[in-house]
This record gives C-alpha cells, sequence and structure tokens, in this order.
C-alpha cells in the first residue's frame, strides 16, 4: 500500500496472539496502525490516538499498553496479546463472560480495551478491591459510563476465574 | 399479562461482538483500494475562503482526489450548511478535503493546500451576537429563524400578581462535548453510478436524505448502512464527512474513509448548547405556584442543526414540570462562531432543568419550606396542567404540550418523590463528619421528559418456511440497546424465544424506514411497529396452524415456541411445523406507524437525591450517595435500563463538575479539545447510584414502556448543585461547578477564573 515508501522502512517479526508476521514497516507507525490497517485487527480501537482514552489497550508481555503510544518497530519481538486472543474456539474467556452476563458495556467501543487491561490486572493481582480495581481500570475512559457494570463484571470475572 | 420475554435479562443485542472484537464499527471497515480522507479545517473563526490554490497538493504522489468550495455540488445537506462553502464560521469548520493513498500522504496533501483567507469580524457571546452591527454569520442575522420560541399558557404577567414572592434568578450553562469514545468516521463506495456510504450514525434514513439533497442523487441511487456505533449520545448528526467522502470517492474512482481525529470530534462534532438561562417564578405564602417564566439565550454556535428543537425543549420542564396555570417561556437561539450545537443526550432538559429546580430549591428555601415537600405539593399531576386543550380532539397529542387541559397517559412522579425520599432518607439527619472542613450537603430535583413517542416509523417480520424469524428495522442502535429491547418485544409477540428473533437493522437497502434514534424515542416507535407487525403475523401462523390442530384461531395461543390450544396445552405444534405449511417461501407482516395517542400526553419522570461532601480546602466535590427513581413506564429490558441510567447520571456528573468546551475570547480557537482537557468522568469518579423504577405500565407505550434514555440526564446538575448549596452556603449559578468555582465562591477573593 506504500509504493514509493515516504519513510524509513524495517522488515520486522511482530508476534500477535501467538502468531509470527513478517512486516514491512514504516518507522513512523504505530503498533496501532499496523494491527489495524496492516493485520486487520480491528478489536483494538482508536479513541484519540494520544494515550487519553485506553480504547487502544494491548499486552505486551504481561503488561497492557497503549498501542497509539508504541511504535510498531519497538514492538518486534516481543509477545503482543490483543482482544482478538481471548475467545479460544468460540468459547469466551471468563473475563469476557463476565462482561457479557453483567452487560459491562453498551456501545462496545471501549470494551477490548477494558478487557485487556482487566486480564492483566487478574493475571497479577487475581483478587482484588474495588479500589484496585478502579486504579487499574482508571486509564480507560468509558462514555457510556457503565463504570458501575464494569467493576461488577471485574468482580465477577476474578471470583469466576478463582472457581475454575 | 404474563411475560416471558420483556422484563426479563437477556443478553445484549451484539455485546458478544463487540467483546471478542469481532464487531465493527465504521472506521474498521475497509474495500479494496480504499483511500484515506482527511479534512482541512480553519484555523480562524470567522473568514472568507478567496482562493485555494491546490497544485501542491495534487502533485504528490499517492493523492487521487481534492475538493474545495470552488468545484463541489451544490446541493445542501442542511438549509445553512453546503457541503463546503467560501465562508468559514468557527475555528474547525471543514475547508477543504483530499483522499490520499495513505493517512500520512492525506495529512501532508492538506498541509500542501494554499489557502486565502480574509478575516471576518467574529462573536463568541450570544448575548453579542444580537446586538446591532454584531457580525452576520449568516444571511438575515444571527437570531436563527428570526424571531425567539415563545411560548405561553394563561398569563405569567397575571400570575405574578397574584404571587406573595417573586424569584428571579439567572444560570449559566457551558458548551460541553458528548465525546463519544468512537470518533466519527464514513466509507464511501461508488458502483455503477450508485453511491454506499457506512458511516456511524443515528439514523440510516435521514442521512440518506442529507446525501441526496447534498449530492443532488435520487435517495435511489444512495445506501446507507449503520455498522456498530460506538455510541452517538444523540451527538452524531450528520455533519459534512459523509458528503465529502462521497464526494471524493467519486472523483477518485476508489473508495475512501475519512475517519476523525479526537479534537476533531470535540471541535467539528457538536456540542451540547452552552445557555444563560433566567427563570423567574411567584409563589403564595401557602407554597403554591402562580407563574413560572423562563428565558432562555441559547449559544447556537456556527450552524443550526438541531438548535431549534434543543431550544424548544429547554423550556419543557419550566412549562410542564409543575402544576400551574401560568406558564411561559421564550428562547432564543443565535447563531455564534463557535462550534456547533447539537442535540447530545437530552437536548436541552439537562439545561432548563438546572436553572428551573435550582430556581425552585430557592423557592422552598425561602417559603421556609423543605424542598421535597414543595415538590410534591406542586408536581404536576397525573390529570396534566389546569386548562382547555386547544389540540384538536382527532390529533395526535403533543408530547411537550403548552396548553392544559389535556392528561397524561400514566405519571409516576408522585411515585419517584416518595419512594426515591424513602431509599435515600431524605428526612434522616445528616452525619456530621469529624473534620470541620469537609462539609455534608443534600439535594434533589425532579424531572419531566417527552416519554417516547416520534416520528413515524415501520418494522417487517418474517417466518420462513424452515421456521426461523426474521425482523427488519430501519433503528440504529446507537450503543443504548434498542436492538435488544426491539427483539425482546418481537419475541413477546410472537410466543417464541429471545435467541429465536434474527434481527436486521439500519441499511436503507434492506430495512424499512425509521427515524432517527433521539429523543428517546426508539423503544416507543419503532416499538409499537415491531409490536404492530408481530402482532399480525403471529395472527398470521395462528391461522395457519387451525389446519394441523383443528380449532378456529381464537382458540390458540403462541408461546414458548410453540402453538397451543388455550386450555388443552397437549394439543400444541411448534412454530417449526406450522411454518412448512407457508405457502409461498416466507410470511410477513408490515407495519407503518405514527406513535402517540390523542387522548393523552406520554412523558416520562423521575426523582434524583444526592448526597454530597465538598472538601473546603480543595474545593473537591465527592458523591457519597445518589438515589434516582424513574417513572419510564415497564421497564422492558432491566438489565440495559440500569446500565442507561447509571450510565446517563455518570455522564451527566461531568457535566456539573468538569466538563466546558473552552473557546478563547481573543482568538476564537477552542483551547481543550482532549480527554487531557476536557474532563470526561473515569472510573475513579464513579460512585454507586441506586436506580428505582416506578412501578408503572404505561396505556399507550409498547407494552407499556415510555421513554428511558435521556431522562436521567436531566436532573443531575440542579440535584447535585442543591446539595453543594446545602453543604457550603452558598448558591453556584454557573456549571461545572469545579474545585476552582467552589473555592471562588468560599472566598471570593481566593481562587477563581470566573
Amino acid at each position: 500500500m506504500q509504493e514509493p515508501s515516504d519513510s524509513p522502512i524495517s522488515t520486522i517479526t511482530l508476534q500477535v496472539n501467538g502468531v509470527d508476521h513478517r512486516l514491512d514497516v514504516e518507522h513512523r507507525w504505530t503498533l496501532l496502525y499496523v494491527l489495524r490497517e496492516v493485520l486487520d485487527l480491528t478489536g483494538s480501537k482508536v479513541g484519540c490516538d494520544r494515550a487519553e482514552c485506553g480504547a487502544c489497550t494491548v499486552l505486551l508481555g504481561d503488561l497492557p499498553v497503549y498501542a497509539c503510544q508504541m511504535l510498531a518497530v519497538q514492538a518486534a519481538g516481543r509477545p503482543i496479546l490483543t482482544v482478538e486472543s481471548l475467545a479460544q474456539d468460540g468459547a469466551l474467556d471468563p473475563v469476557q463472560q463476565a462482561f457479557l452476563d453483567e452487560d459491562g458495556g453498551q456501545c462496545g467501543y471501549c470494551s477490548p480495551g477494558f478487557l485487556m487491561t482487566t486480564k492483566a490486572l487478574l493475571d497479577s493481582n487475581p483478587d482484588p478491591t474495588e479500589q484496585e480495581i478502579k486504579f487499574a481500570l482508571a486509564g480507560n475512559l468509558c462514555r457510556c459510563n457503565a463504570y458501575g457494570r464494569i467493576i461488577t463484571a471485574v468482580k465477577a470475572a476474578a471470583a469466576q476465574r478463582k472457581a475454575s | 399479562m404474563t411475560l416471558d420475554v420483556v422484563g426479563q435479562k437477556v443478553e445484549r443485542r451484539g455485546l458478544r461482538e463487540k467483546l471478542t472484537g469481532e464487531a465493527r464499527y465504521s472506521a474498521d471497515l475497509k474495500l479494496p483500494g480504499m483511500l484515506y480522507g482527511a479534512v482541512l479545517r480553519s484555523p480562524h473563526p470567522h473568514a472568507n475562503v478567496l482562493s485555494i490554490d491546490t497544485s501542491a497538493a495534487a502533485s504528490q504522489p499517492g493523492v487521487h482526489a481534492i475538493v474545495t468550495p470552488f468545484d463541489v455540488p451544490a446541493g445542501r445537506i442542511d438549509g445553512d450548511l453546503p457541503i463546503l462553502d467560501t465562508r468559514v464560521r468557527y475555528e474547525g469548520d471543514e475547508v477543504a478535503a483530499v483522499a490520499a493513498d495513505s493517512p500520512e500522504r492525506a495529512a501532508e496533501a492538506l498541509s500542501l493546500l494554499n489557502v486565502e483567507y480574509e478575516f471576518l469580524p467574529f462573536v463568541l457571546d450570544a448575548d453579542a451576537a444580537v446586538q446591532p452591527g454584531a457580525p452576520e454569520i449568516h444571511p438575515g442575522g444571527n437570531l436563527v429563524g428570526g424571531q425567539p420560541i415563545s411560548l405561553e399558557r394563561g398569563s405569567v404577567e397575571q400570575g405574578f400578581v397574584e404571587a406573595d414572592l417573586v424569584l428571579e434568578e439567572e444560570y449559566l450553562v457551558p458548551p460541553h462535548g458528548p465525546a463519544a469514545l468512537e470518533p466519527r468516521a464514513a466509507l464511501a463506495s461508488w458502483e455503477a453510478g450508485k453511491l454506499t456510504v457506512w458511516k456511524s450514525t443515528r439514523g440510516v434514513h435521514p442521512d440518506r436524505a442529507a446525501l441526496s439533497r447534498a449530492l443532488q442523487l435520487p435517495e435511489s441511487d444512495i445506501t446507507v448502512i449503520g455498522p456498530y456505533l460506538g455510541a452517538g449520545f444523540g451527538s452524531k448528526d450528520e455533519s459534512r464527512t459523509a458528503s465529502l467522502a462521497a464526494v471524493l470517492s467519486q472523483r477518485a474512482g476508489r473508495p475512501v474513509r475519512i475517519e476523525f481525529g479526537r479534537r476533531e470530534e470535540f471541535v467539528s462534532g457538536r456540542t451540547r448548547h452552552g445557555a444563560r438561562i433566567r427563570t423567574k417564578v411567584g409563589v403564595k405564602a401557602d407554597g403554591t405556584i402562580t407563574a413560572v417564566h423562563t428565558t432562555a439565550y441559547v449559544d447556537c454556535g456556527a450552524y443550526a442543526a438541531s438548535g431549534p428543537g434543543v431550544t424548544r425543549r429547554l423550556g419543557q420542564g419550566s412549562l410542564y414540570l409543575y402544576r400551574c396555570p401560568n406558564a411561559r417561556y421564550d428562547g432564543h437561539l443565535v447563531y455564534t462562531n463557535r462550534p456547533v450545537g447539537g442535540s447530545y443526550r437530552a437536548l436541552g432538559a439537562p439545561q432548563g432543568h438546572f436553572a428551573l429546580e435550582s430556581t425552585m430549591d430557592r423557592a422552598a428555601e425561602t417559603l421556609g419550606m423543605d424542598p421535597l415537600e414543595f415538590r410534591l405539593k406542586n408536581r404536576v399531576p397525573p390529570e396534566g396542567q389546569p386548562g382547555i386543550r386547544t389540540t384538536p380532539a382527532d390529533a395526535i397529542v403533543d408530547t411537550q404540550p403548552v396548553e392544559g387541559g389535556i392528561p397524561f397517559s400514566s405519571n409516576g412522579l408522585e411515585q419517584c418523590l416518595i419512594e426515591g425520599a424513602s431509599a435515600f432518607g431524605w428526612g434522616a439527619p445528616k452525619q456530621a463528619l469529624p473534620d470541620p472542613t469537609r462539609k455534608i450537603g443534600r439535594g434533589m430535583a425532579m424531572l419531566i421528559y417527552r416519554g417516547g413517542p416520534g416520528n413515524r416509523s415501520s418494522a417487517d417480520v418474517r417466518l420462513s418456511r424452515d421456521g426461523s424469524i426474521n425482523l427488519l428495522v430501519g433503528t440504529m442502535d446507537v450503543g443504548e440497546g434498542a436492538e435488544t429491547v426491539l427483539a425482546q418485544l418481537a419475541a413477546e409477540t410472537l410466543g417464541v424465544g429471545y435467541d429465536d428473533v434474527n434481527l436486521v437493522s439500519a441499511d436503507t437497502s434492506l430495512t424499512p424506514t425509521a427515524p432517527i434514534t433521539a429523543g428517546s424515542t426508539a423503544t416507543f416507535s419503532t416499538g409499537t411497529a415491531v409490536v404492530q407487525a408481530a402482532g399480525e403475523l403471529r395472527d398470521k401462523i395462528l391461522e395457519l396452524a387451525t389446519v394441523g390442530l383443528e380449532v378456529s384461531a381464537d382458540q390458540l395461543e403462541a408461546r414458548g415456541g410453540h402453538i397451543y390450544v388455550q386450555g388443552a396445552p397437549e394439543r400444541r405444534m411448534s412454530l417449526a411445523e406450522v411454518a412448512r405449511h407457508i405457502p409461498g417461501d416466507e410470511m410477513t407482516a408490515y407495519a407503518e406507524i405514527v406513535p402517540g395517542s390523542t387522548e393523552y400526553i406520554v412523558n416520562a419522570f423521575g426523582a434524583h437525591f444526592v448526597e454530597v461532601e465538598v472538601d473546603t480546602l480543595t474545593g473537591k466535590v465527592y458523591i457519597r450517595r445518589y438515589v434516582a427513581a424513574h417513572d419510564s413506564g415497564r421497564i422492558l429490558s432491566p438489565a440495559a435500563a440500569l446500565n442507561q441510567v447509571e450510565g446517563g447520571i455518570s455522564q451527566m456528573l461531568g457535566y456539573t463538575l468538569s466538563e466546558e468546551l473552552i473557546t478563547d475570547g481573543p482568538t476564537g480557537i477552542t483551547l481543550n479539545g482532549s480527554f487531557l482537557e476536557h474532563k470526561c468522568p473515569s472510573i475513579l469518579d464513579y460512585n454507586d447510584i441506586q436506580v428505582i423504577f416506578a412501578d408503572i405500565v404505561d396505556p399507550v407505550g409498547p407494552m407499556g414502556a415510555k421513554s428511558l434514555g435521556e431522562p436521567p440526564c436531566a436532573a443531575v446538575a440542579p440535584a447535585v448543585a442543591n446539595a453543594i448549596y446545602d453543604a457550603i452556603g452558598v448558591r453556584i449559578k454557573e456549571l461545572p461547578i469545579t474545585p476552582d468555582a467552589i473555592l471562588h465562591a468560599l472566598d471570593p477573593s481566593a481562587g477563581g477564573s470566573a
């Protein structure tokens, strides 16, 4: 799509959801841009493109990061998980199931970001207090303000993961 | 009526796909050969565009199309809104657009457009804009429509004469951004002279009509499809985006997608209108209200958009929330060189209710009455306002009338006040805090909102020979759950499970006409059509089943996916068995309705109670407890309803305490078009909200429902402002009530940028 190139290009391996992709990327491309426009993984959303809303949150290793704030070349060779990785063969992840059961979203545009941040939270802190949930999710905006249902869903997901 | 699906908790339609990432929103769509569109926006608040030199941009590699006001089709999106204009009227207004094969190249091309502007004087203040000699923003003057919207019942002049006490208060509300997390996007593609547009929309049929006007194409040559919407909050009016994408795509011969950036969404999207509102109330010593008169100066911004409707709606509370023979509203909508106001959730009601319910609190206090007691005494009763009906007997009653003499279809306002106050513990003593710098206060406000009847809508329900069911509606689910509720209504009527109804929505090539999802009307309008169409299909199914079950249709019942003989449930056929007897491929029923009632006003009601804690050292306000009691008729979908009320309140706590879109006076440039600077609530700001639904089944609404999406927004600001007053003893009459405003109120020599 970029002929001729306007910016330096490197060939990198991007490991997304367990699959290695050999890609020619412009250095100025963000991870979010490559996920969405090159790999067509559009679950990660563009809400602000400037680290204000969290709709693009993905996991880099164990850590939630804003994919709009990282260049694709920086993410080369590191394991990246997007929302598309959560459900396996149509079976929802417990975090997704809890958000579905508790109506933890309305328009859903923020949901992928909330899910990835929640997964990172529960992986590191399986039994968070409400205050810990709020602090962990403070970098994700929900403009439907479904916060009450989201908090309930995170608690339900924690309970579900403990039970299983 | 026993209900199997309506009133039950069901899985929100589309939420599963949203959670897996499969759900595609407009900006997630791609087509082969697609180009990226970008819009050049005016850096000046008011200017003439004298010329645009496009040669440098056009010669760039990868640039495929450019559109300027000098070569754009002449049609209009709206009366005052061409696709592009040689006059720009606010900072952020559209000047030109380009399409290129990458976003970077599109941005680069914009920077190479050489525009010659002639600067014009600008005006940012509605009061100044109507003064003689003010810069004229559109031909014909800055007062939109040339005159105010003036409505009166009885005579307020007479009512004020009868009063023992007359209070007059003025309130200021700022513009703020709906800031839907999904920025606007539109993807346009042409094939054989016909246009298809996928866009963030709240109504595909109205958007098709706007594109038809703008591009001067017959509607039959245009398809508009609404993919998932990352919320609208009423703001995703047709702007110029889709028209620009269509023109660029036509010129380039390739699909073009335009996405807004975050600042574009704040500045060039649509805001809630700022306003200066004066409310005057006359009361007798016993607390009886004799007159209410509200005058509003509403800042329209640069284009009218839905400003007239918003301005009309701003007066509804003053005209109808309190029983009073004399009420008047004068709403002035004024063009300024600010970002364009639109129909942000609850359009006008939050502004009007802030002024009204603050003023009424003062009236109660002045009379020495408890705010709850004052409202219980004066609330509008089920029989409506005193007076004589002037609407002809066979005409559908306006849902926001002025006249008296018309009863409500249902009115749970008293129940909301009593049950809300009881759950809140309104009369219980306030807890004293050990820290004297922290003050607790309580406040309340009530609300009225039109109940849902909207424009003509329709529904198409189809049973296939294999027993599967399709429901086709033009309605756009804007994130609130319209698809969920409409599928529930269809399933309930047909006697099948919620998951048995496949719903197809918001595609002008497939679905019947629907109005925009606005004014909390989707459930009422399209829901009524769904119930009617599904009822007709059910009757046809019963008729078909008479052959197999050997009784007449009036002895049959559809329930649980079966057709039963009433009183003999063992005599039954499954719907799939019955469907095999359909003569053709499918059996269909279609209903087109004009919702509403010739006998009743249909309105929703509510009462909010809040306890705040004010830190007088920092000025920060904490919400300690919040109780919201609502009469929205029967609650069709309890989980979605709870989410709507909680979300609406939390969203409006932002309006009340932190949000304002600030346009710089000297330059006319909007300063804070970002989430960091336009402070929307985060999860850290959220505190539990107790939601109560009054036990009301409306006789007009579909299965007893009235509107729900917007009403929660109306009462938040006054309830919180009244509580802050109760806490600190100073009444703040301007939103947002920021820490700075609190500190300034407590000590006018300290803090305070006001």
